[in-house]
């Protein structure tokens, strides 16, 4: 009898292990890219200045991306946010530009792979970008600021290039603005009418592709290292809005070099660490 | 495959080829003319209410370009076509000069002499100064003087309460802005404010809309502010001349509407628009007019606001120590 109940005991202690093993828990990795850029930037904004302003800046890229859950792969969700500062001088040389910028965009993509190495995203993304432009020698307008939000059609295509010691990801990432609004004051408006006064009439735009046309192409290859991976590329970004009779342009060519790695996350009641995991929480 | 390749590509390509590079003027004389011609055409605020024919002025000083040689020449030219707007807030900036249109005081008298106030029958040398402002008392200690010689001068509330405190036994103040060419319009409403028991619609200012000269926005009220605890509730008298222009003429053009305020001198020297600046293909900075300010009447104040009591200082009265403004100041305010 004791031989029997110890047989069974066992059985069941296999089929138990089995069965945890037949339902093994999936994990979500959230890929995370930290990019640094050193750009030529080019800009003409006429409610500074007629002329185009040319110059360097740097950036600083911050881009998470993970699939939507554990079961739906295909779409995935990336978050980006990138801040920029520049310095720009008019073709005389003789008045100079500083410029800030910080954008933040939350996009989701469905994935396809038509063959095996190639995928494509496809989907869109919202962002929210805002900047400041100041030209200190002008007065009453010394500077302007950059507010826009839109929807964006985005595009991602990733081949994975198989080499003898590692494998090289090619991506080409685009997106073009849609549909937004758009700040833009009115040329002959000044900052002390506009915000001490309060006539904010003419500056609130709803934006299209009829007035608001953009591409930012930017090409990167990931390579492998023994301990991490390295993302080096070139972006490129024209972007040109019309209103108040005045057409903004900005124009920028960037050299890019960041790292990406992947991370785990556990958090909330849903998604809890398993036992094997130590945190300092714990 | 093929098929999605394709549509990123011609998207990479295509697009920015649909969008064209933003214009400039070459930098050249004729390229320099038209874009400083262009700039005021289209964002000048005052050729209709000045009734300047600024497509003739093309004319004229456009077939003078082709005699032009070199650049302190051109900058004469495009200087005096600037001048033909008659105004003090049209400059042309380059590295060599700043062309300017002075005549709006030149062409009249002085009416102010720092020498007099700084008087012993005036300030003195014993005058206090409180950030931009120097003050003391005159005619005997029955009036409080204040000289604020520049709107771009910074001055705080606790300036102001300094200041009226040590007239507290006086029965009327003056403040002398004379010579006082402008400077901050923030400085102009704070001055202002201590005068107003309450926040009073003190003038308005529209912008331009358009290229058309004409195309204006709808004029905006400018309120001038009651300040909540500094108040001077006694007369006070403005003392103005022709130099009193721009900020100055904001500040004057708010005082009309004080309660107890009475404005002394000469007209001022105008400056209603409120300039904004724009550049030339050869780095050449333009200072230009572009939204006129008016008064509570929606009467333009580019040419200046004519005082209640018109005076003028005499020769006789300079020769003698006197400043007739004040003088008269301290006549009316008794």
């Amino acid at each position: 009898m004791k031989k029997l109940l110890l047989f069974v005991l066992v059985f069941f202690c296999n089929f138990l292990l089995y069965a945890q093993n037949g339902v093994e828990q999936k994990y979500l990795l959230t890929t995370e890219t930290n990019t640094y850029g050193l750009s030529v930037l080019s800009l003409t904004d006429p409610y500074l200045s007629p002329l185009t302003y040319t110059g360097t800046g740097i950036q600083f890229g911050h881009e998470s991306r993970r699939c939507w859950s554990e079961t739906n792969t295909r779409l995935s969700i990336q978050s980006k946010l990138d801040f920029e500062v520049g310095l720009l001088l008019n073709p005389a040389q003789n008045s100079n530009m500083t410029y800030m910028a910080v954008a933040y965009s939350e996009g989701l993509h469905y994935k396809f792979n038509p063959t095996n190495g190639l995928t494509f995203m496809a989907g869109s993304s919202l962002d929210i970008g805002l900047g400041y432009k100041d030209v200190s020698r002008n007065v009453n307008n010394p500077g302007n600021v950059d507010l826009a939000t839109n929807l964006n059609l985005s595009g991602i295509a990733m081949y994975d290039i198989q080499l003898k010691r590692r494998t090289l990801r090619l991506q080409l990432s685009v997106e073009t603005p849609l549909i937004g609004w758009m700040y833009v004051p009115l040329a002959g408006a000044s900052y002390y009418e506009m915000f001490r006064l309060g006539n904010l009439s003419g500056i609130s735009h709803f934006s299209s592709v009829f007035n608001r046309r953009g591409i930012n192409p930017r090409f990167t290859v990931d390579i492998p290292f023994k301990r991490s991976v390295w993302r080096v590329g070139l972006g490129y970004q024209k972007l040109q809005y019309t209103a108040n009779d005045m057409v903004f342009d900005r124009t920028e060519t960037s050299l890019i070099i960041g790292t990406t790695f992947d991370r785990i996350h556990f958090g909330g009641r849903m998604r809890k660490a398993p036992k094997n995991f130590i945190s300092p929480n714990d | 495959m093929k098929k999605y390749s394709l549509i990123i590509l011609l998207a990479v390509v295509l697009l920015p080829s649909c969008m064209n590079e933003p214009t400039a003027q070459p930098n050249t004389y004729e390229g320099n003319f038209q874009s400083l011609w262009k700039i005021i055409d289209t964002r000048y605020c005052y050729l209709d209410y000045k009734h300047i024919n600024w497509d003739s002025i093309y004319t004229v000083y456009h077939q003078q370009i082709p005699s032009v040689t070199g650049g302190i020449p051109f900058f004469d030219l495009m200087g005096r076509m600037l001048n033909e707007l008659k105004d003090g807030h049209v400059n042309l900036y380059s590295e060599f000069d700043i062309s300017r249109y002075w005549k709006w005081y030149q062409d009249y008298p002085s009416n102010f002499s720092s020498t007099l106030i700084y008087t012993d029958r005036y300030l003195g040398k014993k005058y206090r100064i409180a950030g931009g402002l120097n003050y003391g008392t005159i005619d005997n200690g029955r009036i409080g003087y204040i000289y604020y010689g520049s709107f771009s001068n910074s001055f705080s509330d606790s300036n102001i309460a300094s200041a009226m405190n040590s007239f507290s036994k006086c029965h009327a103040l003056i403040i002398d802005v004379r010579d006082n060419g402008g400077g901050s319009l923030d400085y102009s409403k704070q001055l202002a404010s201590y005068f107003f028991k309450n926040d009073t619609i003190t003038g308005y200012i529209r912008h331009k809309t358009g290229n058309g000269h004409s195309d204006f926005s709808k004029p905006v009220e400018i309120t001038t502010t009651a300040h909540k605890t500094i108040q001077w509730q006694r007369p006070v008298a403005i003392l103005t001349n022709r130099m009193s222009f721009s900020a100055t003429n904001d500040f004057v053009n708010r005082m009309t509407r004080a309660p107890h305020a009475i404005i002394i001198g000469d007209r001022t020297g105008g400056g209603g628009g409120l300039p904004l600046s724009s550049e030339l293909p050869n780095g050449w900075l333009v200072r230009f007019s572009s939204s006129p300010m008016y008064d509570i009447n929606m009467q333009n104040t580019e040419f200046g606001i004519a005082p209640n009591i018109s005076v003028a200082l005499t020769e006789t009265d300079q020769a003698n120590g006197i400043d007739t403004i004040i003088e008269r100041a301290i006549a009316a305010l008794k």
